[in-house]
């Protein structure tokens, strides 16, 4: 059985540990709860070009160093950016938890070396052209941008090659000095390591960080959820549709009961599985829940054979109708929570996939929870609830319809 | 992975079904997989793309229940369950709570003995191939994959899942049934299972539940790349040129399979990897660099992949091609050491994972026949030194290259 242990250290830096008796390896990783939505509009790219420049200098290592002081421990490291946080994170044999911390610690320090800042902004103009060349990309970015109009939930995370070029070095500066700030970071570990440990790795390598304020605060977006966008894009061949409607926030009650209607709708074995895709209409047809700290949105979604727009739609519509006339069965749910509950224990051996949920817990309630907690969460979800979540977040009202592919569909 | 070391059992059911188990006592799932070694290879050359819609089709109804309903049995028990269509294997894999293990084992035995192939389903997923077709030309990395099979392993290795409009268009029901009903036999099946289980009680509960099955057919097919040299451009209006080289490895049971890793681990695997460093970090090249390979069962290939935009994609392809010739010159312990401890490292932390060790032990029994001890590969790992890379690659040189690219420029001088 694992158990959790929080802790905030002098200069603000919040200290989460999960130990795991049961494994024999470790993980360890910074979240920094910045993202797109943190950025201005100049700045648009910042968060995750700043991500990048963490691996590129610290006051104690050059690049190469960094990426060769991961590999030397084997390390399964990475680090990603979203519209919320950003989260550099390794994962290693418990002896070399210490070392992990160490290194991770001194990347949060980064120099942002003038000399690489450069060459590193050509690979994320790579990384946006290769964005470029996925539909499904421009599907997402186009519905935030609609959606979260006048917020920063529109920018795309990648920034765009017109913001990432113009920006210097002395900018993304700035904006490290605000956001990497103690108060403002969580490290997190999981697996085979101890509270004390934890905390006298972080002291050790974090303890000295300077603390600068608080934590910087955020503005809830209004939504956008009602027009339709149409992005023709001949290059492509299929068309993707979204139809996009209000959803609770991660923090809101709802929480589980949103997540609950978007399996039964389209995810596995689901609604859409077997009434649009094995009807034939279109080989992708699903429903996306999208959860930030303060706001959320549903996501239904297909792509198909550009003739076969019109049957996509109606046939999501008219399982929409369906739910809102009928309600969802017992059995629907309950299929809902047998997989949950056996992708939970899966992931509870894996400090990896344990360490990605606490970062996701941390960042949203403000706190880990364990496997059983949420597993309480999701048995409390009830057809009756749904049923009340589909009146309270109406998803046969308006919403905003997304299609993007070589047809310029709808036409009015 | 665990502290007790690791419990093997290998054993050739009566029926003739290869088993495999491996004992991880604490666990609290079980993980497992029903491998049919027979896939796209054994699919007749007019019809590419019957072994996916066999795969696709084989779980829209049993004897018993529709489709439907045999998804719902599984979740009833909380089974995840996924099923693949591979060159030369069929398969299902399952991850279950140990409870419901022997639930799930009559429910993947009923999908397996009795399928009905529903005519509404095959229709469907015959249609649902072409679209997906379709989609494949909006996946890039995926389109210039399927390039590179096609030249690099030939007409039969080479083929894609999805197989091609015309040969999709002549499937029918019937072949469908056939394909099940000559490949879905004992003597073309691997099972492997991990987690806390008792092997004989389970070794028994599969030749039970498998019972029934046609005990015919011929032995799996085994066929070898059909590898061209040369060079292939695709012309498509897209952001980036894709880059894709190719050229024969060494098979998995080589002697020198272990050097290839380290080889390929120096090349590609971590930040710190040398065309990671060389194509990205230095230039700024690309986003996406890799270098890997690919078995076949009796064969292997190397790859070497990358994206850029075109302007840049010259100066990719020779940065990628100068940095194997490099490993023979200037390969330092250091470099030599760190690759290693990733391999060994991973093999150790992935090991926390019972799907990884699952997924491994099937991999051992489908290239050895049998389990092979993670200290066993570890050790061949550790014990390659400089000289063996050396050797390998004078002994392998990278002369003969299958070039792919596929974006909006055709012009790559260095190729």
């Amino acid at each position: 059985m694992s158990s959790f242990f929080q802790q905030k250290l002098a200069n603000g830096l919040t200290v989460v540990v999960e130990t795991m008796p049961d494994v024999s390896s470790a993980a360890a990783g910074f979240l920094v709860r910045t993202g797109a939505r943190d950025e201005t509009s100049p700045l648009a790219g910042v968060s995750h070009f700043l991500e990048h420049m963490c691996f590129k200098g610290t006051p104690k290592r050059p690049w190469q160093q960094i990426t060769i002081d991961f590999d030397n421990m084997g390390s399964t490291y990475n680090a990603f950016t979203s519209k919320e946080k950003t989260f550099y994170f390794g994962w290693v044999r418990k002896a070399d938890f210490d070392k992990q911390v160490e290194l991770l610690a001194d990347m949060m320090r980064s120099v942002i070396p003038p000399g690489e800042f450069e060459t590193e902004k050509k690979v994320i103009l790579e990384e946006i052209a290769m964005s470029d060349d996925q539909i499904d990309r421009h599907l997402y970015d186009i519905a935030h941008e609609k959606v979260f109009a006048g917020h920063p939930l529109e920018w795309p995370v990648l920034g765009s090659t017109k913001t990432v070029s113009d920006l210097s070095r002395d900018q993304m500066h700035g904006y490290f000095s605000q956001r990497y700030n103690p108060a403002n970071m969580i490290l997190i570990a999981a697996g085979k390591v101890t509270p004390d440990e934890a905390v006298r790795v972080a002291e050790r390598h974090c303890g000295s960080w300077p603390s600068a304020g608080p934590r910087p605060q955020r503005t809830a977006p209004k939504l956008n959820t009602d027009g339709v966008t149409v992005a023709q894009m001949d290059r492509f061949k299929q068309q993707a549709i979204a139809m996009i409607m209000p959803a609770p926030s991660a923090t809101h009650e709802d929480d589980e009961t949103a997540e609950a209607l978007a399996a039964i709708l389209g995810g596995q074995n689901s609604r859409f599985y077997w009434k649009i895709v094995q009807a034939g209409v279109a080989p992708v047809a699903a429903a996306y829940r999208i959860d930030y700290c303060d706001t959320g949105i549903m996501m239904l979604y297909g792509f198909c054979e550009p003739p076969n727009c019109e049957r996509l739609a109606e046939a999501i519509r008219r399982e929409i109708d369906l739910v809102v006339k009928d309600g969802v069965k017992d059995h629907e749910l309950q299929r809902v929570k047998n997989r949950r509950r056996t992708a939970l224990a899966t992931e509870a051996e894996a400090p990896y996939h344990r360490l990605m949920q606490i970062a996701h817990d941390v960042d949203m309630v403000g706190r880990p929870r364990s496997v059983e907690e949420r597993l309480a969460a999701v048995d409390a979800v009830s057809t009756d609830k749904i049923r009340d979540y589909v009146r309270r977040w109406p998803i046969d009202g308006p919403h905003y319809l997304v299609s993007v592919g070589p047809r310029k569909w709808p036409t009015n | 992975m665990d502290s007790s070391p690791a419990r093997y059992d290998h054993r050739r059911l009566p029926s003739g079904i290869e088993f495999a188990a491996e004992l991880l006592p604490g666990r609290h799932i079980v993980s497992y997989e029903i491998r049919i070694l027979s896939g796209m290879v054994a699919e007749p050359a007019d019809k590419l793309g019957l072994a996916f819609q066999v795969e696709q089709t084989l779980s829209k109804g049993t004897a018993k229940r529709t489709g439907p309903e045999l998804s719902d049995a599984f979740d009833a028990i909380g089974a995840l369950h996924s099923t693949w269509a591979g060159r030369e294997t069929l398969g299902f894999r399952c991850t279950c709570m140990p409870d419901f293990l022997d639930q799930s084992i009559d429910l993947a035995a009923e999908m397996i003995r009795t399928p009905t192939f529903p005519e509404d389903s095959c229709r469907v997923g015959i249609e649902l191939a072409q679209q997906e077709l379709t989609a494949l030309e909006d996946d890039p990395g995926e389109l210039s994959r399927k390039l590179m099979l096609k030249h690099a392993y030939g007409p039969i290795l080479g083929r894609h899942a999805y197989g091609e409009r015309e040969t999709l268009a002549r499937i029918t029901r019937a072949d469908i049934i056939d394909f099940w009903k000559s490949n879905f036999t004992p003597r073309r099946m691997q099972i492997v299972i991990a987690g806390p289980i008792d092997p004989n009680r389970l070794a028994d509960k599969f030749e039970t539940a498998l019972a029934g099955l046609a005990a015919t057919g011929s032995p799996a097919p085994d066929p070898r790349p059909d590898f061209s040299t040369g060079r292939w451009h695709y012309h498509k209006e897209l952001e980036q040129q894709h880059i894709g080289i190719c050229w024969p490895g060494v098979p998995m049971t080589d002697k020198t399979h272990p050097v290839e890793r380290v080889m390929l681990s120096l090349l590609g695997d971590g930040m710190s990897s040398r065309l990671f460093t060389e194509v990205r970090e230095k230039q700024g090249l690309v986003y996406w660099v890799g270098a890997w390979h690919e078995h076949p069962r009796t064969s292997g290939m190397i790859h070497l992949g990358a994206s850029s935009t075109p302007a840049r994609c010259e100066q990719t392809y020779r940065t990628l091609l100068r940095e194997v010739d490099r490993l023979a010159e200037d390969l330092t312990e250091d470099e030599l050491n760190r690759a290693k401890t990733l391999i060994v490292a991973r093999s150790d932390t992935h090991g926390d994972m019972t799907r990884a060790r699952v997924s491994e032990l099937g991999s051992d029994l489908f290239y050895f026949n049998r389990p092979v001890r993670l200290e066993e590969k570890n050790a061949e790992v550790l014990a390659v030194t400089i000289k063996d890379i050396q050797k390998y690659l004078a002994d392998h040189p990278r002369k003969e290259l299958c070039v792919v690219t596929l974006g909006p420029e055709a012009a790559m001088a260095g190729a």
